[in-house]
């Protein structure tokens, strides 16, 4: 008797997990398998602005249409650039916050609660709130800037070229930072002790400590952080659209905002699922390179 | 070892003390300087608000911003052409209704899948957890487009229903990992304790596991709370400033609008999410790095 259920326990064990899983497992194929396969397929299709049918099937040439425009390139370019500021300004300043927040000191419980704020921030928020602190005529970075004389007069940092972009990379960071530094804070406090002090008996200095010890420790947490960090800075949209609209002219317009023209502006469905297959795409390689290069470097 | 943690405590020399609050400094100011603009720009006359330079300690304050956002107008007291008064309480509305009702359904579902992917693998589950991992990567923004036109077709266009379905795009494989993660940390006595005093296994889900583990439920409640309080892309194309981002992005482009209105309602969508995770920090925090490294 005993035998017999065990044998026939596991089989049931499995088909009640399976049952638990499948509502998930129904609702995801729906809603998320089901809508990527579509845009895939528009991608290959010339679609009519209403969206009531596939329209005729174009093949690659939305694709072609697309590689071939200095629109997207220069899109891409600007992707880029958002992403490499992003993704080393949220690593480093989260991991700088972490390594302050891990020392004691008198109101730290607080500093760690102020930790937060920034990621509880919804990232349209973070857009707006930024726009105005950065804003020429009402603006608070003006005024702190001229107030330490750096400046004798109010810049406006969103409609000049130049400093659109590195601004909008900001207020996303000054998000960004936060996340990663609450997730390497909790991986610092989980770090023995023991195995500074040692170190330090040893005569290692703070930059071998910090180098031989934190960031090994801190690896697997730090492959997670910047993973995250890649896919949010390829996903960016809300930032960059509560900020500058992709402008002045095209300085800020990453992938994401060109998507939106495509699909809500111009409603050319075709080309607009053919832009963000490709940015999925980018996304996908950018993470995983990501993960590909710490894992390499570890078996050194 | 208290002792030594005082002996720790000594060793640090005063030219590292002075470096480590140096340092708080300068990440106060960066956090709360934002923040603190946000705040004066709330509380301030726009008459105030055209000083330059700003005043970021202002010589006096008003809550008549918050009045004229929560209550519409207050007899013409500088709250420009908006109707910003009339239209942001119900949009916080429609913001509790959906981030609400997605915490309560995908608790359940994303629960159920959770616990049986921890304790009852079948075939193809590791398969469908990565997939779930995987679906981070897939841009949100890139696949909208089926959802407008299906929703056109079946009429939920600027509905709340239209965010509650589509949202699960996000949250639903949120709560599947941090659940997933919660679950596989919780003893797995319990279940064979529970079975042995003959307890089914969906009592023994009910009645014992969801008990215990109600802080990992909290946390990825919160998470999923914020997920869909937070979304703007979805409520921008899918509604017609349902929704309080949607909405606040409308004001900016309203013409003659007021920053210090704007402020105000600002502050507002920022509350809920801030006192919410402020309150569950520990469990959130936990939740979200328990997996981490995976």
């Amino acid at each position: 008797m005993a035998g017999a259920t065990d044998l026939l326990g596991p089989k049931a064990d499995r088909a009640f997990g399976l049952k638990l899983v499948a509502p998930a497992m129904i609702i995801l194929i729906v809603l998320l398998a089901l809508p990527t396969l579509l845009t895939v397929v528009y991608s290959l299709h010339d679609v009519p602005a209403s969206g009531s049918s596939f329209g005729p099937f174009v093949g690659i040439e939305n694709f072609t249409i697309i590689f071939s425009s200095p629109v997207f390139w220069r899109s891409a370019q600007v992707t880029l650039t958002f992403a490499i500021g992003f993704v080393v300004l949220s690593t480093v300043i989260g991991l700088a916050m972490a390594m302050l927040l891990n020392q004691r000191f008198i109101g730290r419980g607080l500093a760690r609660a102020l930790l937060i704020i920034p990621w509880a921030t919804p990232w349209l928020v973070i857009g707006i709130l930024w726009k105005w602190f950065a804003d020429g005529s009402v603006g608070g970075l003006n005024a702190v800037l001229m107030m330490l004389g750096l400046t004798s007069d109010y810049h406006p940092f969103l409609s000049d070229p130049n400093t659109a972009l590195p601004i909008t990379v900001l207020a996303a960071v000054w998000r960004q930072a936060s996340f990663a530094g609450i997730l390497l804070l909790a991986g610092l406090q989980t770090l023995p002790e023991e195995l500074n002090e040692a170190a330090q008996l040893d005569g290692a200095n703070w930059w071998q400590r910090f180098s031989n010890i934190t960031l090994p420790w801190l690896r697997p947490v730090l492959i997670t952080v910047t993973v995250f960090n890649v896919i949010y800075a390829f996903l960016q949209f809300d930032v960059v659209f509560a900020m500058t609209q992709g402008g002045p002219g095209d300085t800020t317009q990453v992938l994401s905002v060109l998507i939106y023209r495509q699909l809500f502006v111009n409603t050319n469905i075709g080309l607009g699922s053919a832009l963000a297959v490709i940015l999925g795409v980018v996304a996908l390689i950018g993470g995983l390179t990501i993960v590909r290069l710490f894992y390499r470097r570890e078996m050194h | 070892m208290a002792s030594s943690a005082f002996e720790r405590g000594r060793r640090r020399s005063p030219a590292t003390s002075i470096a480590i609050y140096l340092g708080v400094l300068v990440f106060a100011v960066w956090i709360l300087l934002p923040v603190w603009y946000l705040v004066v720009s709330s509380l301030i006359t726009p008459s105030q608000l055209g000083i330059k330079p700003f005043p970021l300690v202002p010589s006096s304050i008003t809550f008549d911003n918050y009045f004229a956002v929560l209550f519409g107008n207050t007899g013409g007291k500088g709250i420009g052409s908006t109707d910003m008064g009339t239209r942001l309480v119900p949009a916080i509305g429609q913001s509790l209704l959906v981030s609400s009702v997605l915490v309560v359904l995908n608790l359940f579902i994303a629960g159920a899948a959770a616990y049986g992917l921890s304790r009852y693998p079948f075939r193809g589950a590791r398969a469908f957890e990565l997939s779930v991992i995987a679906t981070r990567i897939v841009p949100a923004i890139a696949i909208i487009g089926p959802f407008f036109v299906a929703f056109r077709v079946i009429g939920v266009l600027n509905t709340p229903w239209a965010l509650v379905i589509s949202y699960n795009v996000f949250t639903l494989p949120l709560a599947i990992m941090i659940l997933k993660n919660y679950f596989d940390q919780l003893p797995r006595e319990i279940e064979e304790a529970a079975k042995i005093d003959g307890a089914t296994r969906l009592q023994t889900l009910w009645i014992i596991i969801v008990p215990i583990a109600r802080p990992g439920l909290v946390a990825a409640g919160v998470l999923i709370f914020l997920e869909a309080w937070s979304e703007f892309f979805y409520a921008l194309v899918l509604t017609n400033q349902l929704t309080v981002p949607p909405l606040l992005a409308g004001f900016q482009s309203v013409q003659q609008f007021n920053w210090n209105a704007l402020a105000a309602a600002t502050v507002m969508s920022m509350l809920p999410p801030t006192v919410l995770v402020l309150i569950f920090q520990r469990h959130v925090v936990g939740a979200l790095t328990a997996g981490v490294g995976k």
